[in-house]
């Protein structure tokens, strides 16, 4: 009580310098919050651009698909699993694809292609392939009326085949039971621009990719898609006891070389930061052993008449403390409404920025206590830091020194 | 710990204090053995740089002697640790510098009141020993002035009830007079000396001025770090 008294006391004693010391940290507080703020919330945007593009966030395959995908690593019992899926709280949507690949024909020549079999109703809840669609439309499960099966094909199949809506369109693959599988399907829709992950890409219904591989009832990923992309790692961990025979892989998993490449850009990021701190708090050092000089003489008497040295320097480190519990206060008060605004409002990038094929275009921010929080542990943390050097100075002064000094 | 008159409280032997070596090393205390009795009101003079105020700060353990001992009150302070030290200051000894004596941000009352709250006294035995040592200084309505709000000789008083306040076994004042027109300095002795003789308080102080050390019933004369008379009155 009377060390926090005199610590109030003699923060406000010199004005000018506390505020100065203040600002500093606020600002190192504010610098902090809105990088935070910023990373975090680009890369939640990115993440789930990412993720609801294709992926999801968790997917589940049979075995090693994800490294070494065989026509015949499937999964058998999707009936069961998907109910089981559906069922969940904690799943938003889930939705069941088979792949291959195979050779595509028009009249004007072929190309290798990769045929993706998607379950039209429900792939629509969790990626974005019907919003890419540029020309025709979005696959129905109903045959089209010259009984042949409809497909959406990406841009790039689409020019060297020079295919347009409603052209034929001849798949030649190997179905899962050794038999040459070939049929014709008529095209429906044209995703995505020539530079899209989809250029290549042949989308058709799964009963009809079921029935073209020969595996009926059995797919090769089922990609599920939770509330958000933090809590993927979490539901996969208890889907893969639910699933003990499948393999169950969060998107950190899934798209590793995407995750690895954006934790060490955040790394990067951090240590740009806690260089812009550091020398933020060399400044405020160099304060507190002023304010630890200016007052060798106090000190002096105090510890003559009876304080112990501890005393002392617990007394330095309060003030320093008390002056960053001000200044993450203040820096909590201006960087809330910015990064309200910046949350719920955001900026409209004029030319949108192209990340790995995604649009960017509107930048958004996170209000979270992580993006809040983090700044005052900072601040209260490097604060306790500086004040130990100086604290310790405080507490060994000699008094006689102290009272000799007129 | 005992004030009880006529028996040693404060007591050196061959105390010395050497500053720097060989060459240009200054004996400022050499040899003094000395010893003080409980109640006494004993006045250390001597020229300037004679070795009061070092002879003091190692009275007080504020100081650390080159050779001899400091027995207070039969303990040796030598032995203690750093906090055992402050510990003991705090608890026995009573401080008086010549100035800035007080802490600048605490009011005269805080400041009276800082070594009570060190010592874990309870607020209400606190505040009635700031008001009854306020009233023996003469300073009943300045209690709730800051230090700069108050002249040198309010500021010795304040320093004088802080000293006094926590009921100290010594008080160890050095040249507490020096910074106050001789009138006030002579009403600031005459205050110590009513305290000394009320309470039974052991004082030693040091000081240059001739109307001072008149008051004093014991003088103390050294000259460079030894004690050349000692007489009482
Ligand atoms: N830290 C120090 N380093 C070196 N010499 C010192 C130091 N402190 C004191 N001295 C010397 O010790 C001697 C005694 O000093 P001291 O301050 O005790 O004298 P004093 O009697 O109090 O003098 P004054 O009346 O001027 O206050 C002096 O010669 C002084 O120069
Ligand atoms: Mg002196």
């Amino acid at each position: 009580m009377l060390l926090f008294k005199l610590a109030f006391r003699n923060i406000f004693r010199q004005k000018r310098r506390s505020l100065l010391t203040v600002l500093s940290m606020a600002g190192g507080y504010i610098l902090c919050a809105l990088s935070f703020s910023t990373t975090e919330g680009s890369y939640k945007n990115l993440i789930n651009l990412f993720t609801l593009d294709h992926t999801g966030h968790i997917q589940i395959h049979k075995e090693n698909y994800l490294r070494r995908p065989k026509i015949y690593t499937n999964i058998k019992d999707i009936e069961s699993i998907s109910q089981m899926l559906d069922r969940r709280p904690d799943i938003v949507s889930h939705t069941l694809r088979v792949y291959a690949p195979v050779l595509a024909y028009s009249d004007l020549g072929n190309t290798p292609a990769k045929l993706i079999g998607i379950d039209v109703d429900r792939e629509q809840t969790l990626s974005r392939l019907k919003e890419k669609i540029k020309s025709g439309s979005y696959l129905s499960v109903n045959m089209h009326n010259s009984d042949y099966s409809t497909a959406l094909i990406g841009r790039g199949i689409a020019e060297t085949l020079n295919l347009t809506i409603g052209g034929e369109l001849v798949l030649i693959s190997q179905g899962a039971d050794g038999s040459v599988a070939n049929d014709i399907f008529i095209v429906q829709g044209i995703v995505g621009n020539k530079n899209s992950k989809d250029k290549s890409n042949i989308f058709i219904p799964l009963e009809a990719a079921q029935s073209f591989l020969s595996m009926q009832g059995r797919v090769h990923e089922i990609a599920i898609q939770v509330d958000s992309p933090d809590s993927a790692r979490k539901v996969s961990i208890s889907l893969q006891e639910a699933l003990p025979e499948l393999t169950v892989s969060p998107w950190q998993v899934v798209e590793e070389t995407f995750y690895k490449s954006m934790q060490s850009d955040k790394e990067g990021n951090r240590v740009g930061l806690l260089i812009v701190v550091f020398i933020i708090f060399i400044g405020v050092l160099n304060t507190v052993l002023m304010s630890v000089l200016e007052r060798t003489r106090e000190f002096g008497v105090l510890k003559a008449i009876g304080s112990r040295p501890s005393k002392i320097a617990q007394l330095i480190m309060l003030e320093t403390s008390l002056l960053a519990t001000i200044s993450s206060g203040i820096g909590f008060v201006i960087s809330v409404p910015i990064i309200a605004w910046f949350t719920y409002v955001g900026i409209e990038l004029e030319k949108p920025i192209d990340v790995g094929g995604f649009m960017f275009s509107h930048m958004t921010g996170e209000l979270s206590t992580y993006v809040l929080g983090t700044p005052i542990m900072i601040i209260i943390g490097f604060s306790f830091l500086v004040s130990i050097y100086p604290g310790i100075k405080a507490a060994s002064i000699a008094p006689t020194e102290a009272m000799r000094s007129h | 710990m005992s004030t009880e008159k006529g028996r040693a409280i404060i007591t050196t032997e061959s105390l010395c204090r050497y500053y720097g070596k060989g060459e240009t090393e200054v004996r400022a205390l050499d040899n003094i053995s000395v010893s003080v009795e409980a109640g006494e009101f004993t006045a250390i003079i001597g020229p300037s740089g004679s070795g009061k105020t070092t002879l003091l700060h190692l009275i007080g353990g504020l100081d650390n002697p080159t050779k001899g001992s400091v027995h207070l009150s039969g303990v040796n302070i030598a032995n203690m640790s750093g906090s055992q030290l402050s510990d003991f200051r705090r608890d026995h000894i009573g401080f008086i510098f010549q100035a800035y004596n007080l802490i600048p941000v605490l009011s005269a009352e805080e400041n009276i009141e800082y070594i009570m709250l060190l010592q874990g006294i309870n607020a209400k035995k606190r505040k009635e020993k700031v008001e009854e040592m306020l009233v023996k200084v003469g300073l009943e309505n300045l209690g709730g002035r800051r230090p700069a709000e108050l002249s040198g000789g309010q500021q010795q008083r304040v320093a004088i009830a802080r000293a006094m306040a926590s009921q100290p076994d010594i008080i160890l004042a050095d040249e507490p007079t020096a910074n106050l027109d001789s009138k006030t300095g002579v009403s600031l002795l005459e205050l110590m000396r009513e305290l000394n003789q009320e309470q039974n308080m052991t004082f030693v102080f040091s000081t240059h001025d001739m109307k001072i050390m008149e008051r004093a019933t014991r003088l103390i004369h050294i000259e460079d770090g030894k004690i050349v008379k000692d007489e009482r009155k």
